[in-house]
């Protein structure tokens, strides 16, 4: 039945601890941003959503390559921190959570964003008119009517980090431990030859991904709603 | 008093710790909610409000007493008004003055929050995650500490008749019951000044009869100033008292109603004419009014559940009377069934919307009436400017 290696185990932990980071840094850092979005249709907004869903059509090998370039110790970021006395972020966790962070962003916008816009302005007039402040309608008005998006935002961006495999490839390598997250792990037990293993991950990967799957779309149906009646 | 009108009493009423949070970010500046209601008798708004290709140009004072009601078709702007002067679209070309406070001067603006407005909305706009309860007290439970709280829960519940609703979710009320709870939101956040959007526009006619006498009481009884916006002519009618006449981008005219409706622009709409008489009592089932030294008699309105219980009837009474409603005749008619008839005198003759009739403006102790007749009947009872006539009045509205 099931053996898992010691190797296995430190796989789904890393894959897990790279999930929660990632999605955990995405709500802070998209919600303001699709919030933003939302306030209106100018270029710029355009632009930046625009950018904001390139992940989605981009193999992840060109995102991939051009964060190993930015990050590594010649590029811009992992130089700037070579000079600085630190390491550079190229084949780190830190470096492929800063490229899951990117690759993900889509999946974290868009559904805030539909729900920021479903719920309209109009919820937050009614708090203003009766005497609400800014975060006092951040946490009264707009968190009780678009939970549905932030739930579906953050099992969405979960997931999708789940199924990372390109940029992680690119950006991070295999290291045991730091970049072998599970669907690379896979990959290498496959070019082993050791079928049965990657046939035990990837099984359990499938499941796992369907039952968060089920999760996002029920919660979809039971959160349909944010208008006002 | 019943538990559900007891307040505060559950957990929903304790504040929530963001609403602690949030009160010390959001109040820490120095312009706070005021704590004491300021009493300010006047709104002045001057400068250019633009949405859009639209542009109001504005430089006027508005009445803050009783119903005032901004009136114009749709379009014209009133919506605009109302959302400048509540805060909630800004126009760095506009000042706004509520009393003595500036809103609004130059880079100075004052958020909605700290304005102490209560608005109700054109459609519904209760909070859906919120119990009806919860939604009263959202703005009741935000007031500070030291801010005076004038209208109580219990009280509004029992003017509005929400009793019933508290427990109740937005989804599960009629359109009447939504605005009413609205409404009462709106009062219970202890507004200095009340702002009306159209609020009985979504509604059917059912619904909008059930809440205007409301709108009446509360205005009687809260004394809160409240600026209404209406395209409906009969609506502002049954409920204003002030009216401004919005048209062109502008405002155009304002004042008491009676006088605003003698405007030629609002006699295109509807020829009519508001009395205000006392009553002295009823006779079988006849209210006995006067109007100066004249009298009147209607059949009393029959009690229903909404109008106000019989031993607080009010004695004033307003009367709505279309200008084709009523016939003159140079003496008093005794043989007609017609038995209200007034005398009155002669102030004008105004042109109506049809060539072949004529509004005479009428002065009946000194509050003006409007008479629709046809300019033969003009001419053959050879009726002249300060001329003595009586004026029989066939149907009037009591409100």
């Amino acid at each position: 039945m099931i053996e898992l290696t010691a190797q296995d185990w430190q796989a789904i932990q890393l894959t897990l601890k790279l999930c929660l980071y990632t999605t955990l840094i995405l709500l802070l850092l998209g919600t303001p941003l699709a919030w933003w979005l939302a306030q209106g249709q100018s270029r710029v907004r355009t632009a930046i959503q625009a950018l904001v869903a390139l992940p989605l059509v981009l193999p992840p090998t060109v995102l991939g390559f051009y964060l190993l370039l930015l990050l590594g110790p010649h590029g811009a970021v992992g130089g700037t921190l070579e000079q600085l006395g630190f390491h550079h972020l190229a084949f780190s966790f830190t470096g492929i959570l800063i490229g899951s962070v990117i690759y993900s962003l889509p999946f974290t916008v868009q559904p805030l964003l539909e729900s920021f816009r479903r719920m309209g302005p109009r919820p937050l007039e009614v708090a203003q008119t009766l005497g609400a402040g800014k975060l006092d309608q951040l946490f009264s008005v707009v968190l009780p009517l678009c939970r549905g998006g932030f739930i579906v935002a953050a099992t969405l961006t979960f997931a999708h980090t789940l199924g990372e495999f390109g940029v992680i490839l690119m950006l991070g390598g295999s290291i045991p431990g730091e970049t072998q997250v599970l669907s690379v792990l896979i990959y290498d037990h496959t070019e082993a030859m050791n079928y049965s293993q990657a046939h035990q991950l990837s099984l359990g990967l499938l499941i796992a991904a369907f039952v968060v799957l089920f999760i996002v779309y029920g919660l979809n149906k039971r959160f349909d709603r944010g208008q006002l009646t | 008093m019943t538990d559900s009108t007891h307040f505060p009493s559950d957990a929903c009423d304790k504040r929530s710790w963001w609403h602690k949070l949030s009160w010390a970010f959001d109040r820490n500046s120095t312009t706070n909610r005021p704590k004491q209601p300021t009493v300010a008798t006047e709104l002045s708004i001057a400068g250019t409000l633009k949405r859009g290709d639209f542009c109001l140009q504005l430089n006027d004072t508005l009445p803050l007493h009783g119903i005032t009601a901004l009136f114009g078709r749709s379009g014209c702007g009133k919506t605009s008004l109302l959302r400048a002067i509540a805060g909630l679209d800004r126009h760095p070309e506009a000042h706004i003055h509520f009393g003595s406070t500036p809103w609004q001067h130059g880079k100075h603006f004052l958020p909605v929050h700290q304005r102490r407005i209560g608005m109700v909305f054109q459609e519904s706009s209760l909070l859906p995650h919120l119990s009806v309860k919860q939604n009263l007290l959202y703005g009741y439970h935000r007031l500070s500490k030291t801010s005076p709280r004038h209208l109580q829960p219990a009280q509004v519940i029992e003017w509005l008749e929400l009793a019933a609703l508290l427990p109740q979710k937005p989804e599960q009320l009629s359109g009447g019951q939504r605005q009413r709870v609205a409404l009462g939101r709106a009062l219970l956040s202890q507004p200095q000044l009340l702002l009306l959007d159209e609020p009985l526009a979504s509604l059917d006619q059912q619904s909008r009869n059930e809440i205007q006498p409301f709108l009446q009481r509360i205005a009687r009884q809260s004394g809160i100033p409240m600026l209404l916006v209406s395209h409906q002519l009969d609506e502002v009618v049954k409920l204003a008292d002030q009216l401004v006449l919005m048209q062109d981008g502008r405002i155009h005219s304002q004042g008491p109603l009676p006088q605003q409706l003698l405007r030629p622009e609002l006699a295109a709409i509807g020829a009519m004419s508001l009395l205000y008489a006392n009553s002295s009592g009823c006779q079988g089932h006849l209210l006995q009014l006067t109007i100066g030294e004249q009298q009147l008699q209607l059949p009393a309105p029959l009690h229903s559940t909404t109008a106000a219980p019989a031993s607080i009837k009010p004695v004033s009474y307003r009367l709505r009377i279309q200008a084709r409603d009523v016939a003159l005749s140079l003496q008093p008619l005794t043989d007609s069934s017609v038995s209200n008839q007034l005398q009155v005198r002669i102030t004008g003759f105004n042109p109506a919307p049809h060539p072949a009739e004529t509004l005479v403006q009428l002065d009946l102790a000194g509050q003006p009436l409007q008479a629709l007749l046809t300019k033969q009947s003009v001419e053959r009872l050879g009726l002249q400017l300060g001329q003595l006539v009586y004026a029989q009045v066939k149907a009037v509205a009591l409100d």
